[in-house]
């Protein structure tokens, strides 16, 4: 391992271009946050890209720009290891929130998502359910506009764990889809308030 | 010897074939002066090279019976020049000027850094509700002439299909129409030929020419596909 | 006088001169550099390149873009037309200096200023342009597209300034050729290379505006937001293209004519001959660069203009050839009947000939439209530019260097080196090149920075000529060395030079070596043209042109 040192560092340099030098993302690119998520997920969703599972839908056109990224670092199985650990080990960007929604409402409609994201939205890995608190909130939005279409776990093949979120995904109207991304927002400024321990 | 380029790259489109004869023309009218000057400036080099005592001679190169070894060869040049012209602007006409009647049409749309193509679909028309968007994968049938569609949604992008010898920047704001008939199965690879930013290097595509069977074979499984969403 | 009076503030052409002429070789390594970087990456990609480290697509494209750019404005350009403009123009008419001195060290400083910014822009936040030295809107003139939102601009600015660099250079090159000249200097008593320097000034002032409205106009539409390139507020990005070409094309034969005039000065006196037909020469490379005006679409046939159009500049592109073969035919025709002595300047201009001929038969290929459908933007476009560029700015400049060097400095440089250097940069430069017309006739497209997406392209065969072609590269850097070691040694402590080691004709070698502030002790009177060697009834086969019958 000790001439792989660094390399999760050297190969994240193709990602900062759109994901910023931290992770931190830019919206107007359409590459969401990605600093400190879960190195299983990052590693899932690289795989997802480069495989065809995300990215290759045509009304999916952030993941288009995403999919031959992800193919270049899949050429060499060591960089997608690497820059998953990587990026996991970034510090978790503070985000200002973007999205207006009713977080009352939300929270609502966040006991369904409780199950597999946990009560914080902290995530699960045997459920393979990411952390959602702390994300970019537009992005979540997106997703959830996208699984809802099918653009994004549409076909259960290619995706099974995409395609086990669409029909939660599908429940929500878009008004519901911002209370519910507003809640996820507000669980996430209590966490930070909350004096560690 | 005239399909040499089809050693390096197979020639899978009717034009492919048209344009590889022309580099041919080109390669063998260009490297027959190309080995003249080559071979007459060697052949100086090595019987003119200083020897003791041989005193280089004068010569102003203005006078009629020496300018004719430039002019001569001038004039052929040109004569050879013409005939490049001639078969240029003949292959160029049918490739890019003439537009054959399409058995179908397809769209192709490049963004940063991924391909689109809308095909027809089982009706043959474009902007039907059974229209197949794929990304990435594009798929014609052989033997049968395709109008292309070429839009972009960002920057300058360039469909290019090397088997077909077949290339056209996309320009923002416009579409380009042109065409191509494939003559041979098989997957090859689209590229991008113009500068379009970071992504420009991996910005891939891959082009199945299948036979129609194979071609309703897929079309099937993509309308279940688009029936499920 | 001060080393600062002397050395940087001068308004001594000659030091201006070997100011450009260090500044532009300074840039061409770093430019070589470059692509040693980039060959690395296609010959081993994702692997770490020695000296550098990993290549990512971004920085990939910063390096291919900015070499292309490096190597044309501020190697190519530097060193061929100012350089050897400035030191020789004066010389070779027998004048003291420039007629405008103080515009030539303005010159170089805005020249040298824009080098600096364009060196800047590689450490700036996103890194270096990497939109192609072409830099084609809309990718070029939106942040969002091409996510190097400082780089851009920096490399715009320092690529106009450049052009600004020139055009005092070449106001004072015209009319220093001119007025200047010495007493009983006719005008075709003028040793080709100034001709040629001339003339390709004057291509490079016709056909620079345009591009410098256009890179005033990119700039807004960077920085200010204006729309000149972006169809969704009525404009058009392919006038940019246009502006570029216009510029673009005659360009080329800007940086090739005073390459041809060094190597005829060079051929005439290491085969002691008459340079065959001057007059021909002449009047070919005025057709040349009169018909240079005619051509610049060939580069923008299947970049959406009219498809009639591009009839009209086969034609053009085509006949270019007839001028061009004339001239070279010319060039070989002077070798019949001569005395050869194989100095390494004549090497390389013997190299040049040879090299170049390469360079314009393939060009053919690339002008007639139909065939350029398949070739546009493939390495066979690169091999064929780099088999012009290369002799033009590389192989004839080390001709010229290896010719008036004894000039420069007093000192002769090395010949045993200086022939292994010959051969160490010939034989690379063709096992880089030759391979990458093959590759490129086998569809590998430029500026694609890893073919492992591309399955029909990343087979074994192809990759092997990519490493030749790589490996070839870093043996010719390696060779240059040699190169930089003689140069700088011989400098200090070459075998010294008298006023005329070569035995040539021109008025540069009448002056002292290296000439003093002012150059002549006695200006010198003109009684003849510059290459009257081997003439019948003279004891000696030369016959310089200051000397009285």
């Amino acid at each position: 391992m000790s001439q792989d040192e660094g390399r999760g560092e050297r190969a994240y340099k193709l990602c900062t271009y759109c994901h910023g030098e931290q992770g931190e993302g830019r919206q107007d690119l359409a590459s969401p946050s990605i600093a400190g998520l879960p190195e299983w997920y990052l590693k899932a969703q690289l795989t997802k890209f480069s495989e065809g599972a995300r990215g290759l839908h045509p009304q999916d056109l952030g993941g288009m720009k995403m999919r031959p990224m992800a193919r270049t670092l899949f050429a060499n199985q060591n960089d997608i290891d690497a820059v998953s650990k990587y990026v996991a080990g970034l510090p978790r960007p503070q985000l200002q929130p973007t999205v207006k929604g009713r977080p009352i409402k939300g929270q609502a409609t966040f006991q369904v998502c409780v199950s597999c994201h946990g009560e914080n939205a902290q995530g699960n890995q045997a459920l393979n359910a990411p952390p959602l608190a702390g994300a970019s909130d537009w992005y979540l939005v997106t997703q959830l506009k996208n699984f809802k279409a099918g653009i994004r776990g549409g076909d259960p093949v290619k995706d099974p764990t995409g395609a086990s979120m669409r029909p939660m995904a599908t429940a929500l109207s878009p008004k519901a889809m911002a209370d519910v991304v507003s809640y996820i927002n507000l669980l996430h400024q209590k966490q930070q308030q909350q004096p560690k321990q | 010897m005239l399909d040499f380029m089809s050693l390096l790259r197979e020639s899978a489109s009717t034009f492919a074939r048209d344009i590889d004869h022309l580099i041919a023309w080109v390669a063998i009218l260009g490297g027959f002066w190309w080995l003249i000057a080559e071979g007459v400036l060697v052949w100086l080099i090595v019987k003119f090279r200083h020897k003791e005592g041989v005193r280089a001679q004068y010569i102003t190169g203005e006078k009629k019976e020496e300018m004719k070894w430039i002019h001569w060869p001038h004039n052929l040049i040109l004569l050879c020049d013409v005939a490049i012209i001639i078969m240029a602007i003949n292959v160029w006409y049918n490739v890019k000027q003439k537009l054959p009647p399409a058995d179908d049409t397809i769209r192709v749309i490049g963004q940063q850094w991924s391909w689109r193509f809308v095909h027809s679909g089982k009706d043959g028309i474009l902007g039907t509700p059974d229209d197949v968007e794929t990304v990435e994968d594009l798929h014609v049938q052989v033997g049968k002439t395709y109008h292309f569609k070429l839009e972009t949604t960002d920057v300058l992008h360039n469909f290019s299909v090397p088997v077909f010898r077949l290339k056209q920047d996309s320009i923002p704001g416009r579409v380009i129409t042109g065409w191509f008939k494939p003559t041979m199965t098989g997957t090859f690879d689209i590229q991008c030929a113009e500068m379009c930013g970071i992504g420009h290097g991996i910005m891939m595509g891959r082009i199945h020419v299948q036979t129609p069977e194979e071609y309703d074979q897929w079309l099937s499984t993509q309308q279940k596909v688009a029936q499920s969403h | 006088m001060s080393f600062w009076q002397k050395y940087v503030f001068s308004v001594d052409h000659k030091v201006i001169g070997m100011q450009y002429l260090l500044t532009g070789i300074l840039m061409g390594v770093i430019g070589a550099y470059m692509s040693y970087v980039f060959r690395m990456q296609l010959a081993f990609p994702g692997k770490e390149v020695p000296f550098f480290g990993l290549v990512t697509a971004a920085e990939y494209n910063a390096l291919i873009t900015n070499h292309g750019s490096i190597m044309i404005f501020w190697f190519a350009m530097p060193v061929l037309i100012a350089a050897f403009g400035n030191f020789l123009i004066p010389l070779m008419i027998g004048a003291d200096d420039m007629v405008f001195p103080r515009i030539n060290r303005l010159s170089y400083q805005i020249f040298l200023l824009s080098a600096v910014i364009l060196i800047v822009s590689f450490f700036v936040p996103g890194g270096g342009f990497g939109g192609a030295w072409t830099a084609y809107p809309p990718l070029s003139a939106k942040a969002e597209y091409n996510l190097t939102p400082w780089g851009s601009s920096l490399w715009l600015l320092a690529v106009a300034l450049e052009f600004v660099a020139f055009l005092l250079g070449g106001i004072n090159f015209i009319t220093t050729l001119m007025n200047s000249r010495a007493k009983g200097m006719k005008y075709l008593d003028i040793p080709i290379v100034l001709w040629m320097i001339v003339i390709a000034s004057i291509l490079f002032m016709a056909s620079v505006g345009p591009l410098i409205a256009g890179a005033i106009m990119l700039l807004f539409d960077q920085l200010i937001g204006t729309g000149f390139f972006d169809p969704s507020r009525g404009g058009d990005p392919v006038l940019w293209q246009h502006l570029f070409w216009f510029f673009g094309h005659p360009e080329v034969y800007v940086v090739l004519l005073p390459a041809m005039g060094i190597v005829a000065e060079v051929m005439t006196t290491f085969s002691r001959k008459k340079l065959f037909a001057y007059k021909t020469v002449l009047f070919t490379t005025i057709a040349t660069g009169v018909l240079s005006f005619f051509v610049w679409a060939h580069h923008q046939f299947i970049a959406g203009i009219d498809p009639r159009m591009a009839n009209i500049f086969t034609v053009t592109t085509v006949l270019i050839s007839i001028p061009i073969a004339e001239m070279l035919f010319v060039y070989i025709a002077t070798l019949y009947g001569g005395s050869i002595r194989f100095t390494t300047a004549m090497l390389f201009a013997l190299a040049f000939l040879a090299t170049f001929l390469i360079g314009g038969v393939t060009g053919i290929f690339l002008g007639a439209s139909g065939a350029d459908i398949y070739f546009h933007d493939t390495y066979f476009v690169i091999a064929h530019f780099h088999y012009t560029f290369v002799p033009i700015a590389v192989i004839a400049v080390f001709a010229g260097i290896y010719y008036w060097f004894p000039k420069m400095f007093g000192r002769f440089m090395n010949e045993t080196l200086g022939k292994i250097h010959f051969w160490g940069t010939f034989l690379p430069f063709n096992t880089i090149f030759l391979p990458l017309f093959f590759t490129g006739a086998a569809g590998d497209h430029r500026r694609i920075f890893t073919y492992a997406n591309f399955p029909q392209l990343a087979t074994p065969g192809l990759q092997d000529l990519r490493i030749i072609a790589t490996v070839s590269v870093v043996i010719l850097i390696c060779f240059q060395f040699l190169f930089f070691w003689n140069f700088f040694y011989s400098m200090f402590r070459g075998a010294k030079a008298g006023k005329n080691p070569w035995n040539a004709n021109t008025l540069e070698w009448v002056a002292p070596s290296p000439p003093p502030h002012g150059n002549f002790d006695v200006f010198p009177e003109v009684y003849r043209g510059p290459y009257e060697f081997s003439v019948p009834g003279r004891a000696q086969d030369f016959w310089p042109q200051n000397e009285k019958a």
